[in-house]
Parts: C-alpha cells; structure tokens; sequence
C-alpha cells in the first residue's frame, strides 16, 4: 500500500494550531475567537465534503437531491439562528450590523462569473478553501483566481451600481415585523423541500 | 459478470458523475465498475449517486489523497 501514516504529522500541526491559538488569545480575544471559529468551520466543511456547487448542479443534472436537501436545511437552521443572534445582541445592546444589499443587476452578474468560475475551478469558493487545505495542487491556482475575482470585483461595484442602480430594497422583518417574515421563510423552504422529494421520486424512475 | 474501469484521473464534478451513468447504461445487472480518483468531493458525489440509486458501493482512500471506488449494478 501506498499509503503512509499521517498521525506525526498530525500531532505536530494539532500542537502548532493550540500554541498558535494561545498566542492570538495574548494579543487579542476576538481574533482568537474568529481563528477558533474558522477551524471549526474548516473542520466541518472538510469531513462533510459539503459541496454548494452541487445542491444546485445535481437535481438537474443528475437527478439527487440529497445534498439540495441539506442546503435547504442549513438555510431551516441559520435564519432562525439568525434572528437569536440578533435578537440577543440588541437586548444586550451589542452593536450588531445586518448586511443587507439590495438586489439588482449586480446580482445577475456576480452570479453569473461565479457560476461560470466555480464549474471551471470544480468547486465552489468554500470546496476550493478546502481542497487547498487538503493539499489539491490544482486548486491552489483556483484560490489565486478567487483572490484577483474577488478584488476585482470589489473594486469594481461602484461603477457597476453607478451604471445599472439597485433595485429598491426589501428588507421583509422592516415591513411586517421579524416573526411573519421567518415564518414565512420557513414555509417557503419546506415547500421547496417537499417539491424537491417530488422531483427525486419522478427522476429515480 | 464483468468487470469494468473507468478512467476518470483529473476530472472535475460533474464530470465523472455523467461519465459513470452513460456507463451504467451499458452495463448489466451485477457488473462492477471501478473507478479512481484524486478528488475526495467526486468520491463523495459517485457514493450519494449510488446510495440514492440503490446501487452497491465499496468507497476506500487506497492512498494518501487517492479514493478507490468499486460500483456494482443493481
């Protein structure tokens, strides 16, 4: 077998990321904090091999759903959460900003080269920060894509907004208050997980 | 019974994916297909494809990075 055993190599990252992470905590708390975070994440998103690209790409192409699945049951988790979050955070009087962007032309366009890149690269942004980690050669000159993409397009908003305009924003909590509008999500998306079940049960054939 | 390989070194999802069912069709019940690849995401996508089809499926990582698939018809 070709196979070599990792398990020093291991031990001796699993050291240098805990004596890396007491010296983040010495300089400062919330960098340990979004380092600790960003392993977990890490972490999880390498031994689930979750892959966004293919919740959208597989019920079309090839007919399963169970990863379209966990992406709706991510989003039946996270808006709730994110409600907590922020509900929390004011009660506490904590500052807290909500990054919410109108929707328009931009949105069009980002999705589009993103769509296109992520086919190309075979992975989406968080499938290539992981492959990178795994050591994927291939993905590394992905990442370096994703870097000067990402730049440039942030660089590049302002004049696209000044040429195409955002539609006017919907916020759905500022209209009819935070409990209808989750409500209503969560019904949106356990519709769509049941049509979903529908489309796999007429593919499987 | 036979026994099939499918060479599928260096492509991306979806690519194997599509190349193994055209395969399928040509197989019959019982053949096995074996495949290899670097990508641990294609390993993982070839594993639900078979789960939600009902095919049988021996996954292993025969090396460091390299996934070694075996997919018999059901």
């Amino acid at each position: 077998m070709l196979k070599k055993s990792q398990s020093s190599l291991n031990l001796g990252f699993s050291i240098f990321i805990l004596l890396f992470l007491i010296f983040l905590l010495q300089l400062s708390t919330k960098l340990a904090l979004i380092f600790a975070l960003s392993l977990a994440l890490g972490y999880t998103l390498q031994k689930s091999r979750f892959c966004f690209v293919a919740a959208f790409r597989d019920p079309l192409l090839v007919g399963t759903t169970k990863i379209s699945q966990a992406v709706i049951l991510l989003l039946i988790i996270s808006i709730p959460a994110f409600f907590l979050v922020f509900q929390i955070a004011s009660n506490l009087h904590l500052p807290i900003e909500l990054n919410v962007t109108p929707f328009g032309f931009h949105t069009f366009l980002g999705g589009l080269l993103f769509g296109t890149g992520m086919v190309l690269a075979g992975g989406c942004a968080s499938g290539t920060l992981m492959r990178v980690g795994e050591g994927f050669a291939m993905q590394m000159i992905a990442l370096g894509g994703l870097i000067i993409g990402a730049f440039l397009g942030n660089s590049s908003l302002p004049y696209i907004l000044n040429i195409f305009h955002e539609f006017p924003g919907v916020f759905l909590p500022d209209i009819m208050g935070w409990v209808p509008a989750i409500s209503i999500q969560l019904l949106v998306l356990i519709l769509l997980w049941l049509g979903i079940r529908k489309w796999q049960k007429s593919k499987r054939t | 019974m036979t026994t099939y390989y499918l060479d599928i070194w260096g492509e991306m999802c979806p690519i194997p994916i599509i190349k193994t069912q055209r395969k399928f069709k040509q197989m019959a019940s019982g053949d096995v297909l074996i495949l290899e690849t670097e990508h641990s995401c294609t390993s993982r996508a070839l594993v639900v494809w078979a789960q939600e089809n009902g095919h049988k499926y021996v996954e292993k990582e025969v090396s460091n990075g390299i996934w070694r698939i075996e997919l018999t018809k059901k």
